[in-house]
Parts: C-alpha cells; structure tokens; sequence
C-alpha cells in the first residue's frame, strides 16, 4: 500500500509510527501468531505485566466468558524480571524498536525496585505502572487511592528516566481526578484504562465461576466507559492518552482517537482474532484516506463540548 | 535464544463438510482446512468459532476426533451444551469455520509399546480417538474402558469394538454394561497382565483413580485435561492447572499431562 496519510502520533516524549499496541497480559511474544514482519508494523510492542521476583498468579479457574466481554483472574504471573531481561527482551528486540514495558508490584518499594533494575536497558521505551496492584499493607489498589497513587508514581520517577505511562483503574468515582494526580506525580502519559472489577455465580452449582472470586471486565462490555473516561479526561486534563478497553474493530479505535486518545491498546479482542491489532492499523488508515485527512493527528481530540 | 514454539499454529477459515447429529446432543462435524489436517496429531485441538458480531466473545476448544490428512479434513466430536456449541449444532455444510491450529501438545506414545488402556467417560472418547487409531496403525493392543451416563451415550462404541483387543462398558444406569467405575475392571486386567500406557480423558474422579492404580502397578499415565481458554496459544495465561511444577497452561504446556504431575484440590 502507498503511504497516503501519516498514522504517526506523538505521546509527550513517545513517538510512534502508529498509534495501535497489545494491552498488556494479552499478547505474549513467545507464543504470538503475527511473524516478525507483522510483529515490526505494530506502533508498539508491551508484554505482560512484570514483577521483580518470580509469582505465580491465581488459582483456576481464572477465566469466564460474560455477555460481550470476559472476566479474567489470572493475576499476575510472572517470572521474574532477570528471566525477562535473558529470555523476553532479547525476542522483543528483535520484533519492533518501541517496547514499552509493564511493571506490577506490591509495595512502593518493591516498583521502585523494579523500575530501577530497567533503567539501564537501552532498548526499554517507556514504563507503563499497572496501578491495579493491590498494596501489601493494605491490600487498597493503588489505582483507586489518589495519595498513594502520587506516592508511588513520585517514588518511581526517581528511580528511572524513563517516560513514565501510569495505567488507570477504571474503578474509582472520578477518573479526571485519578488522571490528574498521576500527572502532578510525574507521569508524561496516562493509559485509561484497566479492567471494571466483576463477579459471576454459577447458579446450578452455588460457586464462584472464577477461583479469585472476583475477577477484571474487559471486551466490547466495557468500551462505552471507556471511551466516556477517555473524554472527561482530554476536557479537563493536558496528558497524552493511550485509550483500551473492547476495542475490536478500526471503527472503536477511531472512536478512542476522537475522544481525545491519541494511541489505542487492544487486548481481549486479540483472543478471538490474533491478527486484529493489523486489520485495525489497515483500517484506521483507510478511514482518513476516505475522509480526506493528511494526518491522524487531525482527527486526536475531535469530539469537543 | 530458545524459541519455545517452532511449529507455530494457523488461524485460517475451514469449510464446514457436514455436521450430524448422532443421538440426544452429540454431534459430530466434518471440516476441510488442509493445512490445519495436514499438521494435526492425537491429542491436540482446536480453537473454533462460528459466530460474527463477537456474540460469543470467545472461540470454543474442541480436540481433534477423526485426522484425515489425504483429504485435508478433520472431524470434531461434541456436545450441545451452551451458546457456543448450540450455534454449531444448527450450522449447515458449506458454512464457515474460523479456526486456529493445531493447538496443544497431543499424545505421546513410547516406543516399544506393546499394548495401551484408553479410559473415557462420554465426549471424553474424542480427544482419544485419533490416538486409538495411530495405536492401531502401528500395531499396539488395545484395552477400551468407556464409560457414559446412559448406554446411548456411549459414542462410537462399534468402531472401537472392531479394532480393540477387548471394550469394557460401565454406565450409571446399568442400562449397557455395568454400573459402577470402568476402572474397576481396568484393576482386573492390570492384576493379570502388563500394561504399557494408560490414557484417559473426560473424568477426574477416573483420573484420580488410575493415579492411584498407577502408584500400585506402576505404568505410564497419560490425562487429556480441559480448562476455559480465551486465547488457546499461550497468550493470556487464563487455562492453568495446578501441577507438581506450579500452574501449567493446559492450552500450551497441555492439554496432555502425565497424570502423576497432575494436583487435584478435591
Ligand atoms: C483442550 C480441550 C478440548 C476439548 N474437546 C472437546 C471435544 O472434543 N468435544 C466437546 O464436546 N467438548 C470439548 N471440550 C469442551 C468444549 O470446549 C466446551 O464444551 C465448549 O467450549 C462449550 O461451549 P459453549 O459455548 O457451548 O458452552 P458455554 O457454557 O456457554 O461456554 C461458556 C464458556 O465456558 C467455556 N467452557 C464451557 N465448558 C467448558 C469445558 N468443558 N472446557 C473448557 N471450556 C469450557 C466455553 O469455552 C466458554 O468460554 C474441550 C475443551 C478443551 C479445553
Ligand atoms: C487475560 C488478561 C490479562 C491481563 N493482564 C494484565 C496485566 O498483566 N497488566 C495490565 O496492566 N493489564 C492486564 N490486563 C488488562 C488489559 O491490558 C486491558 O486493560 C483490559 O483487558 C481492557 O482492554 P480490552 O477490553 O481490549 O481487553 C489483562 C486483561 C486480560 C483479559
Ligand atoms: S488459553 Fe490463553 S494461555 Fe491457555
């Protein structure tokens, strides 16, 4: 295809060809279906969430299908962040020069920690903090309290100089607020936003569907929120914005890009269509040529009051 | 640099053959997809769906019942139960299958065996079937143990009877064979003679059973495991079991596991 439009968009100090990346916990670059060609067309590459020393998640079972969306409790397994550097890394590499990659803690210190250890890797673009970790002192997800959010997005920039993406928790009563504090912290870029908090019962057998009892929303279920946080915040707040939740097709993108996101994660949808986040890329493409627009940085923010 | 997955899956369209319906909610289904025929083996599967608009969400994991590689088709075996395998039961030949695979690691069978026990209960039968015939193919005896909830619900009970060397049938009912655990008798022919490999797929409580068989006359075991998938390729990390070695994803690392790995909570 002859390059027509530009899809390259800036996030503060991110640059990217295009805005379309795997949200983290849903792509895994040692068992993913695209090849390296397709692996070098995506905007980014993010793997899953990281620890510093090795876990193992939660107990079965983690996943259950709901009405346009599933709910997952994975947790987050890990194998630790030296087995990421040996094994991971060198594979990412060689798949695609942004890499951003995810880091999940349970302790300030313990990210502090861990963004420390990385800061040395020349080929790490950003961090992005999975702010759904719940703290081991009070068991309170960082993302839903705003003094510890600052404290320990605060904490991480002394410990890394590089560009810091905070990842949201949709669970809270005012994410402008959420948005706002991350960046008074130091975040250059925020993503909006995790997974809702969600439960399902097997009536027949009175049990739990999922071994957590309570698991994450994600899929088509929960895009409308999202797309409304994504808004409220590009109103009130002067943050770039990595948009993802249910995003399927081109078209929800595009809505995302709209309501002021200027890049969009795919996660769940990938389940079902290993090679969606590229037919999105293509579509995205296809919209502006048909719309008439040189750039996607036109159409970033579109939809105002 | 270790690339964990050389044979890397396809996800590619299939052509829906034929699908019956062989008795109350059993069906079977009949695909061409020649690349996905040609690499399948024993004990792996696929991830299907025959569904637009993401109604479900996800794709639905089916093991391989029937590889026809000269053909280019393979053959599912499956039970109506939900959303996903009800739309399958009412789609028509000619209809589109999206499809990844092969999935999976599949059955291994130890050189030099000599003769092998496969244990199912009810759609269980499908994952083992394929691995029935290759047993055949190369010349190994074989002990059927089945069991269902009704004698209808015995599938493909004539087959196997033809290439066994001898089928033994429990059903809760008494209504084919007897009541009771199939691998009671699997017990009665262990006492008599060696086996090689068991292989077993559809019950836990069976599984347990041949683990505790297994500690007593000591022969290689084999479990086909199913957990919920979203992905199936290793993605997502949602399929794990509990395993002698932590959580293992049984879409990857499985769906076979040696059964003596394999940790039962209850
Ligand atoms: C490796 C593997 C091989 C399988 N092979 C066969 C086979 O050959 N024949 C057959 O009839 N069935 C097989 N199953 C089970 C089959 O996948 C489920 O019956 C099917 O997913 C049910 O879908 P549904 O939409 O009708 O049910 P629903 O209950 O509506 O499904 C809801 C969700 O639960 C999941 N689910 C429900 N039951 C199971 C189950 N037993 N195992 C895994 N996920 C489940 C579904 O995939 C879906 O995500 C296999 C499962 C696995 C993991
Ligand atoms: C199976 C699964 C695992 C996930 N793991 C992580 C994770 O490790 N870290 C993280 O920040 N988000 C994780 N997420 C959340 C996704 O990155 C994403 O925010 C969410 O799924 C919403 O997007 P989607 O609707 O496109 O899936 C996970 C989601 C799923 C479904
Ligand atoms: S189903 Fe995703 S890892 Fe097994």
């Amino acid at each position: 295809m002859t390059k027509e439009v530009s899809l390259e968009v800036d996030l503060g100090p991110l640059h990217l060809k295009n805005p379309i990346m795997p949200a983290s916990g849903t792509f895994d670059i040692r068992c993913t279906l695209l090849n390296q060609k397709e692996l070098n067309r995506l905007g980014a590459i993010l793997p899953k969430s990281i620890a510093f020393q090795e876990r193992e998640g939660n107990p079965g079972p983690r996943i259950c299908e709901t009405d346009c969306g599933l709910l997952n409790a994975v947790g987050v397994p890990s194998k630790g962040v030296e087995y990421f550097i040996k094994e991971e890394l060198p594979l990412l590499k060689k798949a695609n020069n942004t890499i951003i990659v995810s880091l999940m803690g349970n302790s300030i210190p313990d990210f502090c920690n861990l963004a420390g250890y990385l800061n040395e890797n020349k080929e790490i673009s950003a961090l992005e903090i999975n702010l759904s970790c719940p703290n081991l002192n009070n068991g309170i997800l960082f993302g839903v309290n705003q003094d510890k959010l600052y404290e320990l997005i605060f904490n991480i920039k002394k410990n890394t100089s590089k560009p810091i993406i905070a990842k949201l928790s949709p669970n809270v009563s005012d994410i402008r607020e959420m948005a706002l504090t991350a960046k008074n912290a130091g975040a250059q870029i925020i993503t909006v936003a995790n997974t809702l908090m969600g439960m399902a019962i097997d009536v027949d057998k009175q049990v739990f569907r999922l071994g957590n009892t309570m698991g994450g929303l994600s899929g088509p279920a929960i895009r409308p929120i999202v797309v409304r946080m994504i808004w409220e915040i590009a109103q009130s707040v002067d943050i770039p914005i990595i948009g993802v939740g249910g995003v399927y097709c081109a078209e929800n993108a595009i809505e995302m890009l709209l309501a002021g996101a200027s890049a969009v994660q795919i996660g769940s949808a990938n389940f079902f269509n290993p090679h969606v986040m590229l037919e999105v890329i293509e579509g995205i493409e296809k919209y502006l040529i048909k719309k008439k627009y040189n750039s996607i940085q036109d159409i970033i923010g579109l939809m105002k009051n | 640099m270790k690339i964990e997955n050389i044979n890397i899956p396809l996800m590619i369209s299939g052509n829906l053959i034929e699908n019956i319906n062989l008795n109350d909610n059993y069906y079977r289904m009949r695909i061409k997809a020649p690349q996905i025929a040609r690499k399948a083996k024993p004990g792996q599967f696929v991830m299907l769906s025959m569904w637009k608009n993401k109604d479900p969400f996800l794709k639905r994991p089916f093991s391989f019942y029937g590889i026809e590689s000269d053909s280019g088709t393979f053959d599912i075996l499956y039970k109506e139960i939900g959303k996903g395998t009800q739309i399958m039961a009412k789609s028509k030949a000619g209809d589109l299958v999206e499809l990844i695979g092969p999935l999976g690691n599949g059955f291994k069978i130890p050189e030099n065996t000599n003769n092998i026990a496969v244990v199912a209960r009810g759609i269980g039968i499908a994952a083992l079937m394929p691995l029935i015939l290759e047993s055949k193919k190369r010349g190994i005896a074989i002990y059927a143990f089945l069991s269902a909830q009704t004698g209808n619900l015995l599938l493909c009970s004539n087959e196997i009877n033809s290439i066994s060397e001898k089928v033994f049938y429990t059903t809760d009912d008494g209504s084919k064979g007897a009541k009771g655990m199939v691998t009671n008798f699997l017990q009665n022919v262990l006492k008599e003679e060696v086996i090689d490999v068991v292989y077993v797929c559809g019950s836990k409580r069976l599984t347990k059973h041949i683990r505790n068989l297994q500690r007593k006359y000591n022969f290689l075991a084999f479990v086909s495991l199913e957990e919920h998938m979203a992905c199936g390729i290793g993605a997502c990390k949602g399929c794990v079991h509990k395993t002698n070695d932590g959580y293992k994803r049984v879409c990857k690392e499985g769906p076979i596991f040696p059964v003596e790995e394999v940790i039962f909570d209850d």
